[in-house]
Order: C-alpha cells, then structure tokens, then sequence
C-alpha cells in the first residue's frame, strides 16, 4: 500500500496523528477516546442517522457527526464537553421513547449497545409519558425473528444484508417513527440466512431462532474456535453453557472473517447433540454393530489389524484420514500407518489439488499463497470456477469487501451464471468442464477456441495485465496439470500474482499437509525422495519408510472391493459413499475400523466403531485452503467420544502392547504441533500468533522436495458440491439447516 | 402480468426516460396505481422483473410515499387537507362532516367501495381553503353545501367540476404588487407556446444561447441577487458557479417542484399557468452549466399540473427550444417531468435526489453538496420553480434590472401566497422588501370580521412565527432574519385573535411527525413525542412540567437532526412556547379555552 500522508489534529486538547482521510470517530478511537454510535459500522456505508457520535468542532456552528467527519490538520476536536453530553442525554431519551424497556426477557440483556449507551451516557430518570408504538414480534425464518417496537433503526441490518452480503433481502418499510425493516417476502425471509443481520443489530430486535430466550449471556462461557463446516476456516466464537453450544458468532471481530460467518459458522452447531451421535465404541457381532466396553473395543481393533498386518503384509492394510480431524489427528495417522504399519496406503477425500498448486508453484511456492487477507486487498481477482457464494462464503465476503472498499476487480471465468457476477469487471461463460482449455489459451494461446471467447479472452488478460497484484482464486475443476497451465498464465503477468485454491472441509488443506496422501510425506515431501526419508526417519526415529507410491482412497476402496485389500482404517471419513458403490458394501475387506462422530454408511459396514469428537469438543489445530493454521479449542464436551487424537493413542498403545510400532507419549495435541512445526515445511510458525486466537499463514518450502512430475487421475478430486445449507456427511445432522426452506430449495 | 397497451407503453416509455432504469420506479408504480386501484403483488413482481429490483426494493420505496398503497382505496378517494392554512378555514369540521356523510373514518373505505376518506397534509390549495382533492381533482373554498353537492354528483356517477385553476391566484392587481413572473397569469391560454412566445417567451434563451457564454449568464445571475425561492434564501448564482467546468460527467438541473411547505401554492399557479417561462428557465440553467438533462420533479398530487408542464414540454421539443441543437447553436438539453408520490422530505434536495433515483426519499450526507456530487452522484444544480422561472427575466432584462426591483442581496420580486384569516387570501407578486404589515393589511386585505391579528406564519410553516407586533418589517430574506424568522417559501398563514396557539403548535408538529422520514433519531422520535404530548396536552390533559418539557425537547431536537425538517419542526414550536406561553398554562385549567376556527364550515 501506498505510504499514507499523516496529519494531525488535536482531540480533547491531545494531539494525535492519523492518516489522512481518517475519520473523526476512527481517529477517537484511536486514541482511546470512545465516541458512541449506533449507525457507524466499519465497512459499511455511512448513514449519520443515530446521531450518537455528535461531537465539538472549534469553528463550526453545530454539533457535529464525528462518523462523517473527516480529519483535517489543525482541526479540534471536543468530545466530552457539557453540550457534547447533554446532547448523548437527550439522544438516548429520545431512543427510548419507543424502545421497550423489556431488557429482563430481552436475549440481549447484558450485551445490549443500547443499555451500555445508557448506562454510560443516558438519563436516570425518563420524562415520555405517552403511549409507545407498539408491534407484535414476527418470525420471519426459523434463524430470523424481528421485534419491531426493540429496532432502534441503525439500518446496520439493512446495509450488510445489502453492501455486506450481495443479497438486500432486508428493506426499510414505512416512515417517520412508524418505520421499521420489512423481509423480503412481505412477512418472511428468504436469503442466505446467514444471520450478520442478527448478529450485527445493536439491540435485541432480531434474534436467532436457535438462540432465542434459552440464556442470560453472563451465564455462558465463550470459547473462541474455528468453524468446522467448509474450507474457509473462520473463527468462531462458541457460546457455551453448562458444555453446551448456545450460540456461534464472532462478536469480537476477530480472527481473518472479521465479523462474517455463513448460514453453517453461525448457526450449524446442533450436531453436536444429535440423538444420532455415537457414545459408545461398538463391535460388530454377526450382523450388528453392539456397544462394547472401551477396553474391549481397543483391544480387539488392536488385535485384529495386528493379524490383518501379519497374515497381508504392510501393503494389506489402508487408512483414510479425515478432511474434518485436526491437523495433529492426520498427522499421526499417517505417521501411524508409516511408521508402525510401513505402508503408504493413506489417503483422504481430496476436494482440491493442493499437491499441483504446490507443485506448480515449486520455489514460488512460499510467498505465492494468498491469505484471506491478501485476497481482500488485491487490486484484481481472477476466480476460475468454483461459486464461492455457496461454497466458500468467506472467499466471496472477502472478494466483495475488496470490491466495495478498495475498488478490487473482479474476472470470472464459469461455467454458471454465478452469484458473483452481479459484481465481475467481467464475466467470462464456458462449456462446463472446458475451463482448463480455456486456460491453455490463456497462458499459451493454444487451441481453438470459438472466436466470441477469444475476443473475451483477450480482454480478461488485457485487463490482468493492468494491474498490480492479481489473485487468482479456483476451485476443483482445476487439478494436476491445469493447475500448472494456469501458473504458467500467472507467472506471465506483469504484476505480483497468488494463488488460492479453493477445497472443501474444514481441514482439507491439513489434511494434505499432514502428507495424508500416498505419494506425498508431510509437507509434500514426495515419498521417493531419498532426501525427504532421512530426515523422517531421523524426526521420527524409525525404521524405513516405505518408497513405493500407496494406494488413493478411491483405489484402496476399489482394492476392498476386489479382495486385495484386507483391512481399511477410517478416521472422519465416509470413503465407501464417496468412493465406492455403495451395493458392493465393503467389498472383500476382513477388517473395517471407523473412527465418527455419527453411523454413517461406512461406519454402519464396520468391524468396529469408535465415537469420536466434533472440532468443537476438542483442542488441536486445522489449517484453511489458503493455508493458514489456526487453533482450536474445546468448546462443548459430550459424554462418551474422544477425541480422534486420544483414539489413535489408544490404539498406538494397544499396538504397541502387541508388538506392533511405538506407542504415541505425546501428553496433548500441543506436543504434536510442536512436532509438526518440526515435520512439516511450512508449519514453523510463530506459536504466539496462534495462541491469541489469529491464523498463522504457512510458507511451504518447496526446496526440498525435488521436481516430480505430477498429474491427477480423473475422479481424484471430488469436490464436495456443497451449497449453503449442506456439509457434507455433517449436514445431514445439522437439524436447524435441515429445516430451512431455503435449504431445500 | 399483462399489462394493458397503454400501461405497458407508458412502462417502455419511462424506463427509456432516465439515464438510471430505477428512476422510473415511482413513475411506474404510481400510473401502475392509477390503473389497477392499488399496487398488487403482481405488479411489484412485474416492476421488479422490469427494473431488475427485487421486491424488497420495491417494497420499501414504495412503503415511503404516502400516495402509494398496496390495497384499494374507493373508486373517490377523498382527501381533506387539515394542515395549517385550512384548519384555520375549518378543514377540521370539514373532515368530521365528511366522516358523518360518508359514515367512514380516516384511511376507510365504504362498504361498496365508492367513497374512501382520508385526512391528509397541505395539498398545495391554502389559498383556497379548506380544500380537499378527490383523487387528484382539487376542489378549493369548500363549504359544507359545497362539500355535501361534489359527494353526491359523484355518488351519482357524475364528475363535479374541479377548480379550473387555483383559487387565489387570479384577482384584480394590487397597486402594489409588481407582476413580473406571475404577469401572464390570467391570459387565456397562457400555458401555450403560442401565447407564450407572443409575450416575448424564449428570447431569453435566444439570447443566453447566441449572446453569451455560459460564464456571463452565471454572472447575470449573479448579479441579479436573486435568491433560492425554496425557502432557504441562497444566491442562486453562487450555487450555479460550484459546479465543476471539467468534469467528465453529466451535469444535470432539477426544478424542485415538490411545493409542499404548509401554506405555500405558488409553484402550482407558475407552473400551470406559465410552464413555458420555467421550461426556458431551465434550459438557460442547463447552458450556463454545461447540463443536457434537466428533470421537474413534480409532487405527485399535482397530477394535473404535471400534465399541463408534459404538454409544454411536448409543445417546446416541437419548436425546437428543447432537444438537439437548440435554435441552432449546437446545445442539446432535455427535460423530463417526474412525479412525486407524496412525501414533504423529498422537498429537501438531497433527499428529492434520492427520490428521483427511485429511492426512499431519505436525505444524503452533505457534504458533498449537489453541485458537485448529485444526481447518480453527478454535478447538479436543484433549484425552485420560482427561482428558475425568475431566470428569463433576468437573462431578458438584464440582472441589474432585475435587482432593482427588491433591495439590496435581495433582487426581484416574491410570490407570497397569503392565505389563513385575511380578507383576501391569495397569491401575490410583490417587490422583496414589501413591508409585511403593509402587504397583510393592504394587498391581502386585513383581517376578517375586524377581529385582531395575532400570529403570522411568514413563510411556511417551518418559520418562527411572529406576533402582531412583530411584523412591521421589509419582506427581505435578510430583514425577515433580523426579525427572528425567514421568508422562507412565502406561505403566509395569518391567525386571528381567536386562534389557540397550542392547537396551532399541534397541527405543525402533526405534520412534521407525519413527515419526518424516520431516518435520524432526534427528529423521528422528537416530532412524534412532540405530537403526543401537545395532543395531549390540548385536550386538556397537560401539566404544567409539560410546558418546558414541550419547549426543552425542540430545543434538543434544533440543529441535531440530519436534515433541516427537525429543525422546521423545532423552530416554529420553540416560537409558539416562547411568545405563546400563557396560552399554554390557559390550558392547565381543562379543555382548550380558545375558538380555533372562526364560524365558518361545520357550524353553519
């Protein structure tokens, strides 16, 4: 960014210094200064509508909005003057004229602006004495309710439903002091049903539909974690009581979302206490699953890969490791199934080729990720498929905030008449499926295109040649060697250019970190780098590890199928309804051990079943698509799972009793990340950044893994075709989105 | 939904109109409602699917303007102005007598759905009160029998005759009046081209056009000291010199033609009877600031107004004094006339941007102002229709000409509309600077039944008030100022001695309430406190802490609120309790002690 010119102004007889073109009310606070005010919203458009913020300006008449105001040198500025005072006074008595002083059973009680303002600002005594203009409450979606007479008209609601999310489902109906904000179908909602308009109303008028009158926030505790729906990784905050998920936000606008959670950050948490959720470790008995003691289930799973691993050999058995478990979980996964089992055979459900970008990228590879922030302030956006609207919400918050405040340009190339494109410089149609060609003609200007796309084309890359920074952001329907098509396009530019690729899940990009894949070690180090085993080898302090290629999770479910596989351990992962048909079941396999939180169809086909815990009953970490490492934390505990991480301990453990491998010593999931700060390239970061609750951005370091020629087979990367209301396996549990009209629009 | 040929024309029509598709929202959904009797589901759904708007964006426009509806009112919908002007005539017996005939209250419909009855805001007929509109005929000087004989033709399926022209505006010419704008008014068919160019019309623009340069009509202007005719008094030179020269953008000029400060009707008079004086206004503006669209918004109860201004517009593209290379000298303007759907605040310009934009009529962040940043955030200049109709007069003559006829930062002359408890009320043109007493007691005639002055509105109801001894005064901006108040859009409202104060400051704040936008807090909730407790407090029912509360909320209300209409309702409120004040504590003792209006409607 440009060097900002600095210029100062006194406020409240201090001097202080801000950029130029700062306003008033951001250059108070600033300095520490509060100035009060409802309707101002950083990022949002301005409205000087509440009248809060007025302040003392020598030299001019009136009172003035300091969040209009914009500093000048010299200028000074008095916020805490009688008249400054009387005015807040008299602002909030007029507030309260029609606002009902229904704070008791009001859900926003205790974190009310309105009853802060009061308490600091406002009059102890009230002199209205007419009648208030009273309204019934109307439900306008099961998330959604508005209490009229409680709207004290910020219009926060309005503008981000309209500025924030691209959607305007909300309006202003009426007039005068009659006026209040109306649905877009007349008395209900149909939108993203995000609930920022919820979360952003000052006071209590609109409540969540699962929130609603069930606590007193002082009764809560608040767990700051991250969302464990798609890819994107915003930070969460888990109001908790009695370990119970009440609420999901991000009130202290933390983190790299800011305030921004989708339908699924917000309100997709009652999986937690589905009824469906598995509390005890069930072994199958002739044809059903039955609820063994912990003991006995450890111990026969131990047993029982023991004499798959000694009657098949290493490569009999496979692991499928989860795109859902924390960065630790997949970590000793793989290190399980290489160390203790000496085979390559892990693999989890890819939504994204993170290997080809990390490929593609080879020494670029460390500062050509773009970080969620990075894509906020680029200067130019080329998105490649995918519709992050639906798929990668944050992805499209962060795209649309550039566009509204940095005047970021938007190129689409898609095969769907995306949401985005309401927003796109330019918006370019393909054939589904020719993305690739597309882009070949791009980087190489091969191939023979229609003349109509040509001449777009030309234009797209007349218009990412003018710019400085560009983003370039894709989804699923770009892997293996599109992957370095599309690199060799953005290494042509003339500006900086990253990339972002777009996956889905919550840990998908650790997952493949972690080198939960069969061709990749941790950090992508390629499994036939002779380099790559030393020094696993001497980090791990164990035997060889194995050379060959292992086998992909569709592979390994194809080689259960046809007898050559013997045994299949899962962790988080439904790999015979993604992979398999699911009329051929397991296949020929003699062992299946699944780790889930629900039955799901491999779990139901299982030898034996371990409950394990959600991300928001567990500590460890998990990395977004953009690769940034951030932490979790335990937020709700439920009687009977445990955490993948104490589940593969255990079973490290019972192995090792058996003669199999070294148990796991590690005390917490902490100890592990300090081994993955270690393992993996990319993950040495600074431990603080985490700690605070803040993402960390890994810098893989591609140096040593050698230049491997790469490409993937068809049907490799299943993109998990999500939209708003569905996460995958986790959806079908998630109760209050399942519910949503729009959900199953 | 299908659309009938016409409608579905119009629609095409308007929408091909504006440089931003949306603008035609309000047109649309107020033809739309003419049509179908209200707008219906379909029809938002078929606008939206027209203007690429979803339905919220519709709603809520629409939810804004008072004459929009989404359910049918009767085939007559009856509308009794009750404002300030006509209360004082009996605009309030009126209403009550128009409940008992039609045995419906406010906002209802007859059971056959041939009457509906609504009470509503200044229609723009104070000199012709008490007034009413039946859809959008108005029909002015109403007494019951009047009332009782336009209820029952129409009840019989007949169409009474509306007022040909509004009352009040032609009468024989004072001596002292100075007819300059307003000197056609009168002449049979003086709203056509013919007649106007007969008396000289449109050699002003010749001459801005091929005589001089934009710069030099800016400085005849200016030089005319002649100010916004709106209310707040600006140099409209001054303003016309902000906008830009180089700037890539359009330029445009707006005539705010929403007339709807209480007690003011002189836009209507100009622009019905001399529609072609404010066209060639408006195209010389567009010279002098290098503008090629010009817009009238129209307020949507002058349907008929906008009508006669849409022949004279249709009548001057004939002729060639709008569209390109006007009288061969290369410069292209157009002019497209707007309707309005009834809101006071899109008077203020910003919020008339808004409006004109398709928009809740919500005011704008200032700065930036107009002339830089307006219309789709273009340079604009808004300026009255008085102001601009004032324009060929002053290219014509000469500026200096033109100031002679006021006083000093006060050129020209003013249209004053009189109207309230004067034995003449009407619409006048007087030199600025007139003495107030002298044009009350002289051109307007005094005060009826020889009863005693006792209050004046001096230019709208947004104005201080002033007593009887107040008002020996020039009628100047400045003059007007020094006096405690301004002259603000020339809406004269004068009271007699039988007047109560309280009522008179519960009337103003109803309407204030009624049209604040509800954007800012102080306004929104101080006018509609306000209003209750002076209801209240009139009824009988106040006490004395009432007084200074009354007094300490518009106080707080003043210079706090985002636009000028908290203010407009604080000031004329903070007048009435300071030199009123008696009159307050006369109500402790019970029920209002004072006859509001004189014998007149109901009572007869």
């Amino acid at each position: 960014m440009a060097e900002q010119k600095l210029i100062k102004l006194k406020i409240n007889e201090r001097e202080v210094q801000v950029p130029q073109g700062t306003l008033v009310i951001e250059a108070t606070r600033r300095m520490g200064t509060e100035v009060p005010s409802f309707c101002y919203y950083p990022g949002l458009s301005l409205q000087a509508a509440c009248r809060m913020c007025l302040v003392e300006v020598e030299k001019a008449p009136k009172l003035q909005t300091a969040c209009t105001l914009v500093a000048t040198e010299g200028m000074i500025v008095r916020t805490d003057t009688e008249q400054v005072r009387q005015a807040r006074k008299y602002m909030l008595e007029f507030l309260l004229t029609n606002h009902p002083l229904d704070c008791p059973v009001c859900d926003k009680g205790g974190e009310c602006e309105l009853q802060d303002m009061v308490f600091r600002y406002g009059a102890d005594s009230s002199r209205f004495v007419e009648e208030k203009i009273h309204r019934p409450e109307e439900k306008w979606s099961e998330l959604v309710y508005y209490d009229a007479p409680r709207c004290i008209l910020c219009f926060r609601c309005v503008r981000v439903c309209d500025e924030g999310m691209d959607v305007k489902a909300l309006g202003v109906g009426m007039r005068g002091a009659n006026s209040v904000i109306i649905p877009n179908r007349q008395d209900h909602l149909e939108c993203e049903e995000c609930g920022m308009c919820i979360d952003i109303c000052p006071v209590g008028a609109l409540t969540s539909g699962t929130y609603r009158y069930k606590t007193r926030p002082w009764e809560m505790a608040y767990v700051s974690t991250v969302c464990t729906h798609c890819s994107n990784g915003c930070k969460t905050t888990l109001s908790v009581r009695n370990h119970e998920i009440l609420r999901s936000n991000n009130r202290d606008l933390s983190g790299i979302n800011g305030d921004f959670l989708c339908v699924k950050g917000r309100f997709g948490f009652d999986f937690t206490k589905h009824v469906e959720r598995i509390r005890q470790p069930l072994v199958r008995k002739g044809d059903r699953l039955y609820p063994v003691s912990w003991e006995e289930a450890a111990l026969a799973a131990a047993t029982k890969l023991k004499a798959a691993y000694d009657s098949g050999g290493k490569d009999a058995i496979g692991f499928i490791g989860s795109n859902r478990t924390s960065n630790e979980e997949n970590y000793l996964l793989q290190k399980l199934a290489r160390t203790t089992f000496g085979t390559n055979n892990i693999d989890h459900h890819r939504t994204a080729d993170y290997t080809g970008l990390i490929t593609a990228l080879g020494e670029r590879a460390g500062d050509s990720l773009l970080t969620m922030e990075q894509l906020y302030q680029s200067k130019a956006v080329l998105l490649v498929g995918n519709d992050p609207t639906t798929q990668n919400p944050l992805v499209g918050w962060q795209i649309r905030s550039g566009i509204r405040h940095f005047g970021t340009k938007l190129f689409v190339i898609n095969a769907n008449e995306i949401k985005l494109k309401r927003r796109a410089t330019q918006f370019v149609k393909v054939a589904a499926g020719q993305e690739a060609v597309v882009l070949r003609w791009l980087a190489h200007e091969e191939g023979q295109l229609a003349p109509e796309l040509v001449e777009q084309l030309v234009q797209l890359k007349a218009g990412l040649e003018a710019e400085s920074d560009v983003a370039v952001v894709f989804g699923a329907e770009i892997s293996g060697a599109a992957i370095a098509t599309l690199v060799a396009f953005g290494s042509k530019l003339p500006g900086k250019t990253r990339y972002l690729v777009l996956g889905d899940y919550a840990n998908s990009r650790g997952a493949a970190d972690m080198g939960v894949l069969p061709d990749r070690l941790p950090g992508y180090a390629y499994v036939g780098s002779p380099h790559a085993h030393t020094s696993f080898e001497e980090l791990w302090s164990c035997g060889p590890i194995p050379p060959k290629l292992g086998l992909t999770a569709p592979q390994m479910v194809e080689a259960a199928q046809a007898g050559k596989l013997k045994a299949l351990y899962v962790m988080g992962a439904n790999p015979l309804a993604h992979f398999g048909t699911l009329g051929l079941g397991r296949g020929k396999l003699d062992l299946l051990i699944v780790q889930e939180m629900f039955l799901t169809e491999t779990a139901q086909m299982a030898d034996i079943v371990f409950p394990a815990t959600s991300a928001y009953e567990k500590d460890g970490t998990v990395t977004n698509t953009s690769g940034e490492i951030q932490m979790l934390r335990k937020g709700a505990e439920v009687m009977g799972p445990r955490s993948d991480f104490d589940l593969l301990r255990i079973l490290s453990h019972q192995l090792e009793k058996l003669g199999l491998g070294k148990a796991f010593h590690y005390k917490n999931p902490a100890v592990v990340f300090e081994e993955i700060r270690k393992a993996v390239s990319g993950y040495n970061v600074q431990p603080a950044g985490l700690l605070t609750g803040g993402a960390e951005a890994t810098r893989v370091e591609f140096a040593r893994n050698g230049h491997v020629p790469y490409d993937v087979p068809v049907g490799l990367i299943r993109p998990a075709k999500d939209t708003l209301f569905t996460s995958g396996t986790l959806g079908r549990f998630c109760t209050m989105m399942e519910s949503l009209p729009e959900a199953k629009a | 939904m299908e659309l009938s040929p016409a409608l579905s024309a119009k629609f095409e029509k308007l929408q091909n109109s504006y440089p931003v598709k949306r603008s035609a929202l309000i047109p649309m959904l107020m033809y739309a409602q003419d049509e179908y009797g209200c707008v219906s589901d379909e029809m938002i759904a078929e606008i939206g699917r027209q203007l690429d708007l979803n339905n919220v964006q519709i709603e809520e426009t629409l939810a804004y303007y008072s004459m929009l509806h989404r359910r049918p009112w009767g085939k007559h919908h009856v509308q009794i102005c009750t404002n300030v002007a006509c209360m004082l005539k009996g605009g309030n017996e009126l209403l009550e007598r128009a409940k008992r005939r039609l045995e419906i209250g406010h906002k209802e419909t007859t059971a056959d759905g041939v009457f509906s009855l609504e009470e509503v805001e200044c229609i723009g007929a104070c000199t012709g009160a008490p007034a009413m509109q039946v859809n959008y005929d108005f029909y002015e000087n109403l007494t019951p029998l009047k009332f009782d004989r336009i209820i029952e033709e129409l009840d019989a399926g007949k169409h009474p005759a509306p007022e040909p022209v509004i009352s009040g505006a032609l009468h024989e010419r004072h001596e002292l009046e100075t007819p300059l704008i307003s000197r056609r008014w009168g002449m049979k068919d003086s709203h056509k081209i013919d007649v106007y160019l007969m008396q000289g019309g449109y050699k002003a623009l010749e001459k801005a056009l091929k005589e001089m340069t934009p710069e030099s009509i800016i400085e005849e202007v200016k030089k005319s000291n002649l100010r916004g005719r709106g209310g707040a008094g600006f140099p409209t030179g001054m303003k016309w010199s902000f906008v830009p020269k180089d700037t890539p953008k359009a330029k445009y000029v707006i005539c705010n033609a929403d007339e709807s400060e209480p007690g003011t009707c002189k836009d209507r008079p100009l622009m019905e009877m001399d529609p072609h004086q404010l066209i060639e206004g408006m195209v010389i503006a567009g010279r002098a600031i290098g503008s090629h669209q010009g817009f009238i918004y129209i307020r949507g109860e002058y349907r008929y107004v906008l009508d006669i201004v849409d022949g004279a517009i249709a009548e001057a593209y004939e002729r060639g004094y709008l569209g390109k290379n006007i009288l061969g000298s290369g410069f292209d303007f157009d002019l497209l006339v707007h309707t309005g759907a009834g809101a006071y605040e899109c008077g203020e310009e910003s919020a008339l941007m808004e409006s004109l934009e398709g928009k809740r009529g919500y005011p704008r962040i200032k700065p930036p102002f107009p002339a830089v940043v307006g219309l789709y955030g273009c340079p604009t200049i808004i300026n009255n229709v008085e102001t601009l109709s004032a324009v060929p007069s002053i290219i014509r003559e000469g500026g200096d000409a033109y100031a002679s006829r006021g006083t000093p930062k006060n050129g020209g002359t003013r249209m004053l509309c009189v109207a309230g408890h004067v034995n003449r009320p009407g619409i006048y043109e007087v030199r600025l600077g007139m003495n107030m007493k002298k044009f009350i007691y002289d051109v307007a005639g005094g005060i009826p039944d020889g009863k005693k002055l006792k209050a004046v509105i001096p230019g709208g109801s947004s104005c201080p008030l002033l007593t009887a001894d107040e008002i020996d005064i020039a009628m100047d901006y400045d003059s007007v100022a020094k006096a405690g108040s301004m002259l603000g859009s020339g809406g004269m409202v004068i009271m007699d001695e039988d007047t109560c104060m309280v009522d008179m400051a519960r009337r103003i704040m109803h309407f204030y309430a009624h049209e604040s936008c509800g954007w800012c807090i102080p306004c929104r909730e101080g006018t509609t406190w306000l209003r209750k407790t002076l209801e209240r407090f009139h009824a009988g029912m106040g006490c004395v802490e009432d007084i200074d509360m009354i007094a300490d909320l518009a106080k707080n209300m003043l210079g706090r609120t985002f636009c000028p209409l908290g203010d407009a309702a604080a000031m004329p409120t903070i007048s009435i309790m300071k030199k009123w004040r008696g009159e307050f504590e006369d109500h402790l003792r019970g029920r209002c002690p004072y006859k509001s209006a004189g014998a007149l409607v109901g009572s007869r």
